[in-house]
């Protein structure tokens, strides 16, 4: 039986509240973009403007020697961005709408779900100019992309775990947000978003994989899109199990937390 | 079938003034521990042993001042927060309007923000789709449906938010004083629509100050006071019960001549000692309705022999409108001195107020009118509810009728603000 499997009661009840999520995403899109073209433009400008100032820095200033630097850094930086967005936008988004969680009854994990969610649009679509990228480098991607849905995926449980748990302690510690936002910046410097794994000094690449599960998600991405080549179906399995375990710590964090949130928030 | 059973519901809030509210105090916290000694931690009981069931197609009241836990209760029912002991069942889908237009986004058109809200409250879009009409139709929003809420008035904002919630169609609806919002038509029309709910069978469960709406909709009513049932059953009974304790309470609090407080001054050579409302039967109640015969009766003790006092009422509509406030003197009854304890009544025939609350003062004066003995400021306190032919807006029914003269017709009005006279007013002229 579905119901003996703990907790499957507040899935089906989440399933059940999906069309609010779609909402939610909608509402996020609709406000960001303003119903406008050019606000779409606008935000696929920033990593595209982003990448050229990393590439200018990286290539003629202090010279990386690799390759297609502007896809290289492009493909980290939409990672970084989306990760940006949901955990911060995600810790907020209790808080954000306390109003509603104090009298309305509602599932209230669809808040930072759906921040996570209307981030991974804006990812999306910024695929677009980073196809167009790949094909101005000359790399022609390969049938090896039937595996970034899979990569995508990874980030996004990822991402949820992070926003889930942070949602909901953000609500009795007010100041989590305050403090992200210099966890955030170091988190950038310490993710391989504009270097390589690989260069980094002795045995920091093997800890960076197993700390950072960013590094690893970053590193498919790269695999699929700047390398194009097959990746290692085992490291691609071990960054989706640790994206996984966060998403369950992150849950666990907030179904500890949950009965409070109306109460404190 | 019951729709709503509640055994034994008790919340149990706690307060840690001193828990750390941020990782900042937390880490301060275990950096410095003589700051942390102090753990306070403080009980409070919203809900005690509260127990209650609602038959499915009843409607349910609760009354209670403000803090006898009457909000935490409905947010229990509505499963927004978990009570600490007990347990509620609810049989059928609920709406709860405890709050207007919550979700309302600001940037979104009416039209989004109805799709956004309905989902708020466990709706599908398709769902949404088939009242879509009925709700622009019940918000009165026309062409405005396509403009951000931004650009609303708050009026147009709280008939949208009832009318999006009204029309969920659920088995039972929850409803937090939601009905002394909007302006007085629009009030009118969501009452009416509250009363289509029970008409055809929903189950109700409201929180309203208006004692007379808990007394003509409610199948039963629960007394909460500090979160404990202090009456359950009657909504005459129970209603009437409150009003009295409530009128008692604010008399026990102003105390006696020594504890002069804020609602109760005077040298009190002269005390009013009880104050009682009698209907035309001459019982004492707190109810009645527009046109029905009232009578104030102050009982005094004057504690020396006062010559020529003067007894006056005023009649309140909230804190800040005055409707009437006659005296003994004005209406030319000269007492010549009283001594001992005595009794003043003030007979209304027709109390001609229309549907609310009234507050009122009681105070006894030297002829003069300067010097106070005794002043009740606005203590005391009655619902007047609606009689069919004699209902209006604002708080006095003048005695009229109305006549329409089909065919009749005066000078049109020039500009510039000139009035001609009136022509004479058809109808039987003197002699």
């Amino acid at each position: 039986m579905l119901s003996a499997i703990p907790g499957s009661d507040r899935l089906a009840e989440l399933y059940r509240y999906r069309e609010l999520i779609y909402n939610l995403v909608a509402r996020d899109l609709k406000v960001r973009y303003k119903n406008s073209v050019i606000g779409v433009f606008w935000s696929l400008l920033n990593p595209l403007v982003m990448s050229a100032i990393f590439t200018f820095v990286f290539t003629v200033l202090m010279p990386s020697g690799l390759p297609h630097y502007a896809l290289f850094v492009l493909i980290g930086l939409l990672a970084w961005n989306w990760t940006v967005g949901a955990v911060v936008g995600g810790a907020q988004s209790i808080i954000a709408h306390g109003h509603l969680v104090k009298k309305v009854y509602f599932p209230t994990e669809v808040l930072p779900i759906s921040t996570v969610v209307s981030n991974l649009i804006n990812f999306l679509l910024a695929l677009i100019p980073l196809f167009l990228v790949m094909l101005l480098s000359g790399i022609v991607p390969g049938p090896q992309l039937v595996l970034l849905p899979l990569a995508v995926l990874t980030q996004c449980l990822f991402l949820m775990g992070l926003a889930l748990g942070l949602a909901a302690l953000n609500v009795p510690f007010r100041d989590t947000a305050a403090v992200l936002d210099v966890l955030m910046l170091g988190w950038f410097f310490l993710t391989p978003v504009f270097y390589r794994v690989e260069d980094l000094a002795g045995g920091w690449s093997r800890l960076m994989y197993i700390v950072n599960p960013l590094a690893s998600i970053i590193a498919n991405y790269r695999v699929l899109l700047y390398y194009n080549t097959w990746p290692d179906p085992l490291f691609m399995l071990r960054t989706f199990t640790q994206a996984l375990v966060v998403l369950a710590a992150g849950y666990l964090v907030f179904s500890l937390l949950r009965d409070r949130l109306p109460e404190e928030v | 079938m019951d729709a709503v059973i509640c055994e034994g519901v008790s919340k149990r809030f706690i307060l840690r003034p001193d828990r750390p509210r941020s990782f900042q105090e937390l880490f301060i916290g275990v950096l410095n521990p003589s700051r942390r000694a102090g753990a306070r931690r403080l009980e409070f009981w919203a809900l005690r042993d509260v127990s209650f069931n609602v038959p499915a197609g009843t409607t349910f009241g609760i009354v209670g001042e403000n803090g006898s836990g009457k909000s935490t209760l409905l947010k229990i029912i509505a499963r927004i927060i978990k009570p600490t002991a007990g347990n509620v069942r609810v049989n059928g889908r609920v709406a709860a309007l405890l709050e207007l237009g919550a979700g309302f986004h600001p940037e979104l058109t009416g039209r989004e923000n109805i799709y956004l809200y309905g989902s708020i409250l466990g709706l599908s879009r398709r769902e949404v789709t088939a009242c879509f009409d009925g709700i622009v139709d019940f918000a009165e929003l026309g062409d405005f449906i396509d403009t951000p809420v931004k650009h609303y008035s708050s009026g147009m904002l709280v008939r949208l938010g009832f009318a999006v919630a009204v029309h969920l169609n659920p088995d039972i609806l929850i409803t937090d004083e939601v009905l002394a919002v909007g302006d007085e038509a629009f009030q009118h029309k969501c009452l009416g629509r509250i009363y289509e709910f029970a008409r055809v069978g929903k189950t109700i469960i409201l929180v309203s100050h208006d004692l007379n709406l808990v007394r003509q909709l409610c199948d039963q009513a629960l007394w909460l006071d500090q979160g404990r049932v202090r009456a359950l059953g009657d909504p005459v009974a129970v209603t009437r019960a409150y009003l009295d304790w409530a009128n008692e309470k604010a008399f026990l609090r102003v105390g006696g001549p020594g504890a002069v407080r804020n609602r109760r001054w005077g040298s009190f050579e002269v005390e009013v000692t009880r104050v009682e409302l009698l209907d035309g039967a001459g019982s004492p109640t707190w109810f009645f309705a527009t046109g029905d015969p009232l009578t104030i009766r102050i009982y005094y003790r004057a504690h020396r022999r006062v010559e020529r006092p003067v007894f006056g009422v005023g009649l309140h509509q909230g804190e800040s409108v005055q409707i009437t406030g006659p005296n003994t003197k004005f209406a030319g009854l000269e007492i010549d001195f009283i001594e001992g304890d005595g009794v003043v009544e003030y007979r209304v025939r027709e109390l001609n107020l229309t549907r609310g609350v009234y507050l009122v003062s009681v105070a006894v004066s030297d002829h003069s009118l300067t010097h106070l003995y005794d002043y009740h400021d606005r203590l005391y306190r009655f619902e007047v509810r609606p009689r069919p032919g004699r209902e209006a807006f604002g708080p006095v029914y003048l005695p009229a009728e109305w006549h329409h003269l089909n065919g009749v017709g005066g000078p049109i009005r020039p500009r510039l603000g000139y009035t001609p006279a009136l022509p004479p007013f058809p109808g039987p002229q003197p002699g």
